[in-house]
């Protein structure tokens, strides 16, 4: 018995002796104390908390081989291996870079998804901003850097033309994503804000990931796997749609057909135009969503349509004489992406488009028929060395093939078929969480122009303090020129801008500030005297669109209420087309504003949104004149009004009202070709079909679980 | 003949350090430190020593459990979104690391959903439209996999009652499920003292406040 004691008596002393201090400091590298750190042996429970101080102290009763680890969120985990002395231990960890937190490249680009606090429009805003009736370019048209162009609908971005804005679906080319419209009326986007998770709108200085855009790419990230079953119906005074989700074991299916028909809408209220058939579009989308293992996803997405109108529009000259127009398109489109993550290192996306379409459009004795057939293809690698480092590296082939025939009395029939191969790389390297630098580089070939480019791309961007940054940026952009160009003259070169981008901004909860200041050079762009003449082609002009955009949002000053103002500075002017020298192009206006405010009222269970917009005069040519583009319009003014009601969790009612003012807003002038017998040419002002828009619709959403509703699609 | 008397005091011994081995006793220790700490320094103590218990014992699902739980408690404690989202997005992370040692566990598809709950709830506007299908999701599967599991019905009921203020409705599917969270607490007791026993006391006042006075 004596014996036992002893054993259990050495053992506890044995034990004591064992016990050793494991104590010191943790900082960072500048030698700031951490606090929080959890600093322990591996494999063991013993460790401590640094204070305010960094300090840290334990005992253990572990003797050989002791690995001690401190570890800190934000940091790399560090590992020691102790032989000698414990006590007094200096530890520095190195900070990880957070993209959460840390700086990031905002030069030219507006950023939105469900997740981000940084983000200056989120997918909601898209669809709750009056005005834009539930149209992405609606939504953005809102946002500085973008001009009041209401008879197109279009994203004229900083003095570019509609057609310098190009939009990517989960990283794919989208050949013709507007719907045809008729003359001088918007058209919209055919793709519905409900698909997309994310939007990134960049007016400038964007990703050599992106080509064949000179002035703006709208980046769209569509919608995972759906988890819940769901149908939803909706019934609209220009139609009806239903829907349905069911959610599969690794995926989910979706399914959408949609018939849009304004003549009922247009027999109740007046409109400007003579409607022979108002119009009418049958639109069928297909989703399919596949996890193929914990990190693959496979997207498909594919929209069929069918659309056709016509009126009777006077004649400029003769304003009695009704001349018919008919507008119709039959579109095809299908996208597949898959991405997928294969290590810790690489990630790998890749993907591929195809777009048919075929228009058909005649005024009077006169027609156009054409057909595009697009496709896109591109792989792209991901590559993070490390949390400072990391790499895109990837390439894509365009195809665009396109027959137009053109017949006025005879017929002209003219074709093109472009290959277009693009390569592209993009470094982005964090010096510090607060210093960031992305170097990129594209080439391009085009099969018809023969033209090799290369285009740098560069940016940085330094966090100034908690919450601002500035960031710089450049590129250099090219694009082929516009479709009837290209028609008439295949090797056309393209066309080249150059972006220069300095941004500023703030943020804090809830309100952000952000001003930028940029200059773009435009070279190379397409002149002639006959468009459908080769002969009188040159490709030296050239142009400059210089600006200042400031942008606020706040959601936090008044209750329930989220606002955000834009205004627009542009000085513009270009030597392109038909001009006989450098003058601003009919679609620009030098100052562009907007007001937009969202309210939601608890008492009445409604959201009410209002948009104010307003754009100083365009100018326009009035072959009366003797000077070139000496016309200008009226100031622009819009004010447009929205209401969502929440009737019950599944039933929605929605109503909006463009142009509440019904103010007569002018747009330009048109003219005829040839002048009168006294030498005069008859003109008329390019006006909207009609001063209001009126809309009102009933959602209604059937699903297992009750809380969800059609709200975040209004 | 002592050594015959010794043999049954001995395994006793064993027995008791079994039960009451340095995991049960660190676990006793950590997890009252986790629910009791009022500073983030104090409740970050308590989240890293049940980090290092978790990283000791790769077995044991409990340790990550209450560690994501104490991070859910510290998004609390920030009012900024990004610190909430930091925390919730840490606990999410703790908490996958469970789901390889106990997969299916309804306590733990309860704190998912929970954690993913508190994500919705730093901008419900934004995030109600994907993050409801996923919170109801999380605790009609761990009601499901434990028809039993009062916090599951509690949690669900606070979810309900949340929906309905923000889009419209009544409490009754809310209260529906608080009651039946209510009956389940009253009825059971805690398998271990490691065991998830919390939310009781929250359950009670949340029944009070939407329920009772209503009625």
């Amino acid at each position: 018995m004596k014996a036992l004691t002893l054993l259990f008596c050495s053992f506890f002393i044995a034990n004591a002796w064992a016990q050793q201090v494991i104590s010191g400091q943790v900082m960072d590298k500048q030698g700031s104390p951490l606090l929080g750190v959890n600093v322990y042996l591996e494999g063991t429970y013993d460790g401590a908390t640094t204070d305010l101080e960094g300090r840290f102290s334990f005992t253990s009763p572990e003797q050989d081989s002791l690995v001690l680890i401190a570890s800190s969120v934000g940091y790399r985990p560090m590992t020691l291996f102790l032989d000698g002395a414990t006590d007094q231990l200096a530890i520095h960890l190195i900070e990880t870079i957070n993209r959460l937190d840390a700086v990031a490249i905002t030069t030219g680009s507006f950023s939105g998804s469900e997740e981000g606090h940084r983000e200056i429009l989120k997918p909601l805003d898209i669809v709750t901003t009056a005005g834009a009736t539930a149209d992405i370019p609606g939504a953005l048209n809102t946002l500085p850097g973008t001009q009041a162009v209401g008879e197109s609908g279009r994203l004229f971005v900083r003095g570019g033309d509609g057609r310098e804005t190009k939009t990517f679906i989960d990283g794919m080319l989208v050949h013709d994503e507007y719907s045809p419209a008729a003359p001088n009326t918007p058209s919209r986007s055919r793709f519905s804000p409900f698909m997309f998770k994310g939007t990134s709108f960049s007016t400038g200085g964007y990703s050599a990931e992106y080509g064949q855009a000179l002035s703006s790419a709208l980046i769209l990230t569509s919608k995972d796997v759906a988890e819940n079953d769901r149908t939803d119906i909706s019934l609209m005074t220009v139609g009806a749609d239903i829907s349905t989700t069911q959610s599969l074991k690794n995926g989910s299916l979706a399914a959408k057909a949609q018939y849009t028909n304004l003549t009922p809408y247009f027999t109740l209220l007046r409109q400007r135009l003579d409607w022979d058939q108002a119009p009418e579009e049958w639109n069928g989308n297909f989703t399919y969503r596949w996890r193929t293992g914990k990190t693959g996803m496979l997207k498909v997405f594919s929209n069929l349509s069918t659309s056709n109108l016509a009126l009777y529009e006077p004649d400029i000259a003769n304003p009695e004489v009704q001349v018919p127009v008919g507008v119709s398109n039959d579109y095809a489109y299908l996208n597949t992406s898959y991405r997928d993550v294969i290590n810790e290192k690489w990630g790998l996306r890749t993907g591929a488009s195809f777009t048919r379409s075929h228009d058909e459009a005649s005024r009077a004795a006169s027609s156009l028929q054409r057909d595009l057939t697009g496709f896109h293809t591109k792989m792209a690698a991901d590559y993070n060395h490390s949390d400072r480092l990391a790499l895109i590296l990837g390439g894509e082939v365009i195809g665009t093939s396109l027959r137009q025939t053109l017949s006025e009395g005879g017929q002209l029939k003219q074709s093109f078929d472009e290959h277009l191969a693009a390569s592209f790389v993009e470094t982005e390297w964090y010096a510090s969480s607060s210093l960031a630098f992305k170097a990129g580089l594209r080439a391009e070939y085009s099969s018809l122009s023969q033209q090799a480019t290369w285009s740098p791309r560069l940016s940085a961007a330094y966090k100034t303090g908690d919450h601002s940054q500035v960031s710089v940026a450049y590129g250099q952009f090219y694009q082929g020129a516009s479709r009837q160009v290209q028609l008439t003259m295949p090797q056309a070169v393209h066309e080249q801008a150059d972006h220069y981008l300095a941004n500023y901004q703030w943020e804090q909860e809830g309100r952000t500030f952000r001003i930028e200041a940029y200059e773009k050079r435009y070279a190379g762009l397409a002149r002639y005297g006959d468009i459908l003449d080769h002969n009188t082609f040159q490709f030296d002009g050239e142009g400059h669109a210089r600006g200042i955009d400031l942008f606020w949002r706040d959601s936090k000053t008044f209750k329930n209420t989220d606002y955000w103002v834009s205004y627009s500075f542009l000085d513009t002017r270009r030597r392109h087309q038909d001009f006989p020298g450098a003058f601003a192009p009919p679609f620009a206006s030098a100052h562009n504003f907007s007001l937009v405010t969202k309210q939601f009222i608890n008492e009445i269970k409604s959201q009410i949104g209002w948009t104010y917009s307003f754009a100083s005069p365009r100018s326009y040519h009035d072959p009366n004149e003797q000077a070139f583009m000496a016309g200008r319009t009226p100031w622009y003014h819009d004010l447009s009004f929205n209401i969502s009601y929440l009737f019950n969790s599944q039933v929605i009612l929605h109503a909006m009202v463009n142009n509440v003012l019904g103010i007569n807003n002018i747009f330009g002038y048109e003219y005829v070709a040839t002048p009168n017998e006294e030498g005069f040419y008859a003109g008329r002002p390019i006006m909207p079909p009609a001063r209001r828009f009126i809309f009102v619709g009933v959602f209604i959403t059937l699903s297992k679980n009750k809380s969800i509703n059609q709200l975040p699609n209004l | 003949m002592k050594k015959y008397l010794l043999l049954p005091l001995g395994l006793l011994i064993a027995t008791m350090t079994f039960a009451n081995g340095p995991f049960e006793k660190a676990m006793g220790e950590s997890i009252p430190a986790m629910f009791g700490a009022e500073t983030p320094e104090a409740l970050q103590s308590a989240i890293n020593r049940l980090s290092r218990i978790a990283d000791a014992e790769p077995d044991r699902w409990e340790p990550a459990y209450y560690a994501a739980f104490g991070y859910l408690r510290m998004s609390t404690m920030f009012d900024a979104a990004a610190e909430k989202d930091k925390y919730l997005d840490l606990g999410l992370a703790a908490l996958e690391k469970t789901e390889d040692i106990l997969p299916n566990d309804s306590e733990l598809e309860t704190l998912k959903g929970y954690l993913q709950m508190m994500k919705l709830t730093v901008d419900p506007a934004t995030r109600g439209p994907s993050y409801s299908p996923m919170v109801f999701g999380a605790f009609q599967k761990a009601i499901a996999l434990d028809p039993q599991n009062p916090r599951a019905h509690f949690l669900l009921g606070n979810m309900q009652y949340g929906t309905a203020q923000f889009l419209g409705g009544g409490n009754q599917e809310a209260c529906a499920s608080l009651s039946k969270a209510m009956e389940l607490f009253e009825t059971q007791a805690p398998s271990s003292p490691i065991a998830p026993s919390w939310g009781h006391e929250s359950a009670k006042a949340s029944h009070q406040q939407i329920c009772v006075g209503a009625e």
